[in-house]
């Protein structure tokens, strides 16, 4: 599915938050938002699905605008995992999963159950379905999370920082997982290395403001590293592979 | 299989339970009555049209104790049990915290004040209970509307339990004012005597003509957060993502806190203030049912608060002999240090959400 953001604008609390931002996310590619902390990356995943209200712009899945489908609609479309999910309640793994086709009239049990079984099986988590959520650590939830997300929008996900809190093999489980899915992932990520090794195409956002998009390696340049992160770095290609990459040296002006 | 089966087992359990709580509660009082007694006279008057008792087969005392007196206090203490836990396990959804319930919100208090506006303010209004009823009604919308939004003005748009309590401590403090304010600028001691009584809470004014409308508020309460469950199970994942999952989260919130208001202003203007039951009850029923899903934390909360309240109540009357202490009392007693447990505990402490 194709997820088109085109001139949005939002405020939270009377604060701007985005300005005429734009973003597409290709159907069956992985694109990545990029950005500082505060430009304004989740504000915008968050618009679609009504938890921040946009004041202008339109967001279409496949080019039929959002404000003409019911939440219910939109949910059955896409997943999402958001960034920081409240564990306070005992469930378990698998009650959490279903949780994901509560919206979804006339399933069958056994429906349900096989696609909540598929879903915990393909992130490696079935072992784990009748232990309690507050049991996890925090990559094992986030695999919960991910696996609701697969259970309930088939076909899109869209993804809040997920690699955030991980361990380097939880962090390439993921991106590897999301990858090769071959579904239509957008992914909010603060790793400009994961971004630029896994990611089809980039929207690099800044203060609000779309700044730059594109493959990576157009994108994700020593000099728009520096304009925008204030930080001085190296990108380009490795030395001793054809891959993209991107190096940092530690002195840093804030 | 063991987990499939708990379910069952602990509904069955609960019913039985509250079958013997029923029998064995009305025969507690001032005035001793058999066990046996107490359970023919109701099984004959429910089964058997009151045969044997016209035949004279228990004194008519008994039955107008049993009857009259005692298995409507013991049905309304039913209700009060119930509906309070449906409103305490729902609470704790809506706001995300396992330490809400009505009175902790002070929900309670604001029904209270209500009612007594409704009592010692001379209104030419509808007059008599429904007065009472719908001003306690409106206390209780106004004080869940107020801890609610201080709670999230103070979190910044998030609820943390620390802004939670704090709303809900001051808004306690405030419509507990406003009561006593109200009973000072009284001048019928009559009047006073009942605002002391919300003040503690007490299920003695029970009869079966204060029943109707808290047990209409009760069953059709109950119904609509059990039908709801599933959309309560969302909500505790937070806002974000229950709206992701397709839950208008505004709209449903603001519905239920309207319902939950309704069912403990029905209560508590009969009743006054019965502390800390919806905090305790929904705890235990998702101890012993191993999960949190509403869908089975709300009916089974309705039946184990009913068990709870109606021993609670026939404590109340049986403690003292024939001075009877108010149920308040007593729940407070239970509930209070429970409350402090569920503080301690890390997970729902300070930082946590």
């Amino acid at each position: 599915m194709k997820i088109c953001f085109d001139h949005i604008d939002a405020c939270i609390g009377g604060n701007r938050i985005l300005t005429d931002v734009s973003v597409h996310a290709q159907h069956g590619r992985m694109t990545g938002i990029i950005g500082p902390n505060g430009c304004g990356k989740s504000t915008l995943l968050k618009t679609l699905f009504g938890i921040v209200k946009t004041d202008s712009g339109t967001i279409t899945l496949d080019g039929k605008p959002i404000s003409e489908m019911k939440r219910s609609e939109v949910s059955s479309l896409v997943g999402y995992v958001g960034q920081d999910i409240p564990c306070v309640f005992d469930f378990s793994v698998r009650s959490v999963t279903e949780m994901a086709l509560y919206g979804r009239k006339g399933l069958s049990r056994r429906k349900r159950d096989s696609i909540v079984n598929e879903s915990l099986a393909s992130v490696g988590l079935l072992d784990l379905a009748e232990r309690s959520i507050l049991t996890l650590s925090g990559g094992e939830r986030k695999l919960v999370f991910i696996a609701r997300a697969l259970a309930q929008g088939v076909e899109t996900i869209v993804l809040d920082e997920p690699t955030n809190h991980l361990d380097i093999r939880h962090q390439l489980f993921i991106m590897d997982y999301l990858k090769k899915s071959g579904k239509t992932i957008l992914i909010v990520l603060h790793d400009l290395r994961l971004a630029a090794y896994y990611c089809d195409e980039v929207f690099l956002l800044n203060k609000g403001h779309s700044y730059a998009s594109g493959a990576p390696c157009d994108t994700l340049t020593t000099e728009n590293i520096r304009n925008v992160f204030g930080i001085h770095g190296y990108a380009g290609n490795a030395a001793f592979g054809s891959d993209f990459m991107i190096d940092f040296n530690s002195e840093i002006t804030l | 299989m063991k987990k499939f089966l708990r379910t069952p087992i602990v509904l069955t359990l609960l019913l039985a339970g509250l079958a013997f709580s029923i029998v064995a509660t009305v025969s507690i009082g001032s005035s001793e009555l058999p066990l046996a007694n107490a359970y023919g006279i109701l099984v004959d008057k429910l089964f058997n049209g009151g045969k044997r008792i016209a035949e004279g087969l228990y004194p008519n005392s008994q039955y107008q104790v049993i009857w009259n007196i005692r298995l409507p206090r013991v049905i309304f203490g039913m209700l009060c049990g119930a509906g309070l836990s449906v409103c305490g396990a729902a609470m704790q959804s809506l706001v995300l915290n396992p330490i809400a319930d009505p009175y902790v919100l002070g929900i309670s208090s604001g029904a209270s004040a209500g009612a007594a506006f409704a009592l010692l303010v001379p209104l030419p209004l509808i007059g008599g209970s429904n007065q009472t009823m719908l001003f306690a009604m409106f206390g209780a919308l106004l004080a869940s509307a107020v801890v609610y939004f201080m709670a999230r003005a103070g979190g910044g748009g998030q609820i943390r339990p620390v802004t939670l309590l704090l709303s809900g401590t001051a808004v306690n403090a405030v419509m507990s004012a406003i009561t006593s304010l109200l009973v000072f600028l009284a001048k019928s001691p009559e009047s006073i005597t009942a605002v002391y009584n919300w003040q503690m809470g007490s299920i003695a004014a029970a009869q079966w003509t204060t029943l109707t409308f808290p047990l209409i508020a009760v069953i059709i309460g109950t119904v609509i957060f059990t039908l709801n469950g599933t959309r309560f199970n969302q909500l505790m994942m937070g806002d974000e993502d229950a709206m992701s999952m397709g839950l208008n989260v505004p709209l449903f919130r603001t519905t239920m806190f309207i319902v939950s208001s309704v069912v403990v202003a029905s209560l508590v203007s009969v009743t006054g203030i019965i502390g800390f039951v919806g905090l305790v009850i929904p705890h235990i029923v998702r101890l012993i049912t191993g999960t949190s899903d509403n869908k089975r934390v709300i009916p089974f909360s309705a039946i184990l608060g009913a068990i709870y309240l109606i021993w609670a109540d026939a404590a109340a009357r049986g403690l003292f002999g024939r001075a009877e202490l108010p149920l308040g009392i007593i729940t407070a007693f239970v509930g209070a240090p429970f409350f402090l447990y569920l503080m301690a505990r890390k997970k729902y402490g300070g930082n946590g959400r």
